[in-house]
């Protein structure tokens, strides 16, 4: 039983053989194989890391992506697919090199069925032009993670994406019909599709959030969800985190589901106030924004309950948003934080962890302590309501002995959550960054069914190796110096 | 039921680590497992052969944490359905999944089978509820997948890959839950329908509301005269479709209304996709849809006989459409998935066959439950294989038996269908799992065991 090791690259004899049947399979333009190009992919928003792809090919069909892969099984060579390259846990790296499989051409939105309540959607489709496509119509595609103008529903099916909207609309498997893929082996097979309730084994759903690893996914049905008939949209601002923290409690207690629930702490808002000129308070420890939607029989009942329940927690003011100008600029402060965080220092790594909602003042209290600790400066925004935290640690990337801090803050951090009873990833994924933490989250007996089910699909390691789970090769990563910023 | 089931004994463990322990025994054995539950679907699924040993999971009963303010809830796989909505409803809150024969049906029971009823449309599956599962594989591996939180894509989704397994890749025995408040109130709006085709327009109405249905019940046939909820038909008429709103007070009530404005003077069909209708300001309350007016066609009225339903009837009525599939005594009851536009046609489709059909279509979401009055042997291969699997299989669906009176006249395909690509992957994905083909054999999906 071959486990997924990290594969030597290909010999430059055998290299160039293959670069030149995939240029005949694909067409010159759909080929980069020239070092100064093949850099361009080196790493994806995981910038700690880096690899060097052997070739990358840009496909157009499903029967392209079958060939690549055919072909890569012939030199037995890696396969690596890649989005847009947005993921932030090394999810496209290349280890091993070999043949990275680039979808941002297959990009067709093939069909809208209102009626029937789904799209069938190409990978290399920009989440954003998807809703583009639907505004309008009634209808929406409810998973929007941030990233939502530049990152591929491919990629969002990859890591099974989140967003802020996930605890009262779910994440990206929870709108997924079915897919069309290409195996290991080069076989196109179509699971699910329009309709509900497939016979069988449930693949669709133990496919999404396999992080390229067990298929290339060449086509996605999706469920599109009908608009809310409103939105109340709230910003409540605290003196202290706790105060901030408790209110969530009591929201959540009240039985209100918010469509979205985030939280920005001191650090990130003097950056988004600097930034946009919200008028937020720079002295305000904490700002929560707060988002209900659905019938406006009920909407002013819910939008009254959550205000007495935040001042009932002390919140010094609560802002409403009018109309949808003041809407969607309230947003605009959240969805660009991280732009934001240039004007804080020159790097940033965003961490993604999860702790049971409850946990939350706790460990916003231990990262506190941590970056004290490491003498690391992290600001923190994220999805209060599901207890996926963001912690935004914050460096000179110029600075290796700060940087190597850095990781240790980010494994404590993460490792307090897996204390807590959460999760080490809560929507980027385990990718390259967080395989040591697999073995801390599972233990033997866990990988070992993992390790099981992906050689049904994946016999030969040969996709995306070295990725999500600890095997031989995935240890053998080097650690490198950063280099450029990733832009978000 | 385990009469259904070749079982040499039964045991009955009363831990996770017992169920661990006795899988591997079997294994070891090479003895056959069947799971079993509350043990009201032994019957599901082709008829088991091998004899083998049963594992009641019953005595795997336990609460192991609720942190209702987490929204989630971790308890033994063992546990009654009905058991686990009273500790829910102490939170005031609950698991939005109609589960039928709830005191009995055991939640790894529910989740194995991906049992679901009338309130998907609204609420979504048990697929969309599970966050983290424990169990053990053909292997005798104790395993677990997903977490306590409800956030997570750390490892393989092995909780969907679970939901709805039939107990063939491991033997569940431990389940954390997403669960949601509980509503206010509930109402039903009920209207009779002229023919399919007004049922259609109906539908088609419906998937344009301005409400927010809980869900949308089509119901045809005998099983549904004389309900004292949806009450009597007009002459002529073939049947109901019901609606379900969930909500507050305010809210039902304004879903009520609108529902019946709605349903009283359907919009004419749109066909397959809406080209760009004028947005509205956010925040404002939006109607998607152009005002109906109330118009003739062909010479007809289209006004529909719609009512709300008496408020005192409506926990019953969301209880009969709850039960309806569980409920034996006819010789076949299929489930048939296509688009929801399909589920007019298809309903067309059964009563030529049988006009005596009772049928319940979960119609938002495409499902159509039928249970035939008459079903002759032959019917198998000319009415279910020749007939209703390749329309359903046209529109990209799928047709398959959740109950025969006579399950050994029940073939591979009649049960299942074309399993088409899936079925290779399926085969991999079992073996792996479970190598010697000892968990549940010869029920589901598999050619192989």
């Amino acid at each position: 039983m071959t486990t997924a090791t990290s594969r030597t690259a290909a010999s430059s004899n055998s290299l160039s053989h293959l670069t030149g049947q995939l240029r005949e399979a694909l067409g010159h333009e759909s080929v980069l194989s020239n070092h100064s190009e093949l850099v361009v992919y080196e790493c994806d928003g995981f910038v700690i890391e880096k690899s060097c792809p052997d070739v990358v090919v840009f496909p157009r069909t499903t029967a392209d992506v079958a060939e690549v892969v055919r072909l890569a099984c012939a030199f037995d060579v890696p396969v690596v697919p890649r989005g847009a390259g947005t993921s932030l846990a090394g999810g496209c790296l290349p280890v091993g090199g070999g043949v990275m499989l680039v979808l941002t051409r297959m990009k067709a939105i093939e069909e809208i069925n209102l009626r029937d309540r789904y799209a069938v959607v190409q990978p290399g489709v920009v989440n954003a032009w998807l809703n583009q496509a639907l505004r309008g119509t009634g209808f929406h595609y409810a998973p929007d993670p941030s990233s939502q103008g530049a990152c591929t529903i491919g990629g969002n099916v990859a890591t099974n994406s989140g967003g802020p909207h996930t605890l009262k609309y779910g994440v990206t498997v929870n709108h997924v019909l079915g897919l069309e893929a290409v195996t290991a082996d080069g076989r196109i097979v179509r699971l699910g599709g329009p309709c509900e309730d497939y016979p069988g084994l449930d693949l669709v759903g133990g496919l999404v959030g396999s992080e390229g690893t067990l298929v290339v996914v060449t086509k996605i049905w999706v469920r599109l969800t009908r608009d809310p008939q409103g939105w109340r949209t709230l910003l409540a601002i605290y003196n202290s985190v706790d105060d901030a923290t408790n209110s969530i409690s009591e929201i959540i207690g009240a039985g209100i589901i918010p469509a979205a629930l985030e939280m920005m702490d001191q650090g990130i808002l003097v950056g988004v106030e600097q930034a946009y000129r919200l008028g937020f308070p720079l002295d305000a420890q904490a700002v929560l924004l707060i988002e209900v939607d659905g019938l406006e029989a009920g909407l002013d009942a819910q939008r009254n309950q959550i205000i007495e329940l935040c001042s009932k927690c002390n919140a010094r003011e609560v802002r409403q948003a009018k109309d949808a100008k003041e809407r969607q600029l309230l947003w605009k402060a959240r969805k660009q934080a991280f732009g934001a965080v240039g004007r804080l220092a020159p790097s940033y790594c965003t961490q993604d962890g999860v702790v049971p909602r409850t946990k939350l003042p706790h460990i916003l209290r231990r990262i506190t302590e941590i970056g004290a600790k490491y003498d690391i400066r992290v600001v923190n925004v994220f999805h209060a309501g599901d207890g996926n935290i963001h912690p935004i640690l914050l460096f000179d990337e110029r600075n290796s002995e700060q940087v190597g801090r850095v990781l240790k803050a980010s494994e404590e951090i993460l490792d307090e959550c897996l204390a807590c009873g959460g999760s080490v990833t809560g929507e980027h994924g385990i990718g390259v960054e967080k395989i040591g933490f697999m073995r801390k989250m599972f233990n033997e007996d866990d990988l070992a069914v993992m390790e099981r089910y992906r050689q049904a699909f994946n016999p030969n390691g040969r996709l995306s190796p070295a990725k999500m789970l600890p095997t031989a090769g995935a240890c053998g990563i080097e650690q490198t110096h950063p280099g450029r910023r990733a832009a978000l | 039921m385990s009469n259904s089931l070749p079982l040499t004994n039964t045991e009955s463990p009363q831990s996770a680590q017992d169920t661990a322990s006795i899988v591997r025994d079997c294994i070891a054995a090479r003895t056959p497992i069947y799971p079993i539950g509350g043990g009201t679907a032994l019957d599901f699924g082709l008829p088991a052969k091998t004899p083998g040993v049963g594992l009641s999971l019953a005595g795997l009963s336990r609460v192991i944490d609720y942190p209702a303010r987490d929204m989630t809830v971790t308890i033994e796989a063992g546990i009654r359905v009905a058991e686990l909505q009273k500790l829910l409803a102490t939170e005031r809150q609950r698991l939005p999944i109609d589960i039928p024969q709830s005191e009995q049906a055991t939640l790894g029971g529910a989740i194995a089978t991906n049992t679901s009823g009338p309130r998907r449309f609204g609420n979504g599956t048990l697929r969309d509820y599970v966050i983290g599962i424990s169990a053990v594989d053909g292997h005798g591996t104790a395993f677990k997948a997903g977490g306590r939180v409800v956030k997570n894509v750390a490892g393989y989704d092995f909780c969907k890959l679970l939901t709805g397994s039939l107990g063939t890749l491991a033997v569940i025995t431990q389940v954390t839950l997403k669960v949601k408040p509980q509503p206010e109130r509930s109402a039903f709006v009920v209207a009779g329908f002229r023919d399919l085709d007004h049922a259609e327009s109906l539908l088609n109405s419906l998937s344009q509301s301005r409400t927010a249905p809980a869900a949308i019940e089509l119901l045809v046939g005998p099983a549904w005269r004389n309900d004292p909820a949806l009450g009597d038909l007009l002459p002529g008429e073939p049947g109901f479709i019901a609606v379900g709103v969930e909500g507050t007070e305010p809210e039902v009530r304004w879903m009520v209304a609108t529902l019946v404005e709605e349903l009283a003077a359907p919009a004419t069909s749109v066909g397959k996709a809406l080209r760009g209708v004028p947005g509205s300001p956010v925040g404002v309350a939006t109607s998607t849809r152009p005002i109906p007016a109330r118009r003739e066609q062909r010479g007809r009225s289209l006004q529909s006989d719609v009512r709300e339903a008496p408020a005192a009837e409506v926990d019953s009525l969301w209880h009969r459409l709850t039960e309806f599939p569980a409920i034996g005594g006819t010789p076949l009851t299929l489930k048939v998935c296509v688009p929801p536009s399909q589920v007019t046609a298809m309903i067309r489709l059964i009563l030529a066959a049988d006009p005596e059909a009772s049928i319940q279509a979960h119609a938002g979401n495409g499902v159509v439950v039928a249970k035939f009055a008459e079903f002759s042997s032959a019917a198998y291969s000319k009415l279910l294989i020749g007939a209703l699997q390749p329309a359903a299989g046209h529109c990209g669906g799928s047709v398959t038996v959740l109950r025969s009176a006579n399950p050994a006249e029940l073939t591979h395909q009649a049960a299942w269908g074309s399993l088409g690509d899936s079925a290779m992957l399926m085969e991999a994905v079992k073996r792996q799992f479970d190598p010697h083909g000892l968990l549940n054999p010869g029920r589901f999906v598999y050619f192989a065991r």
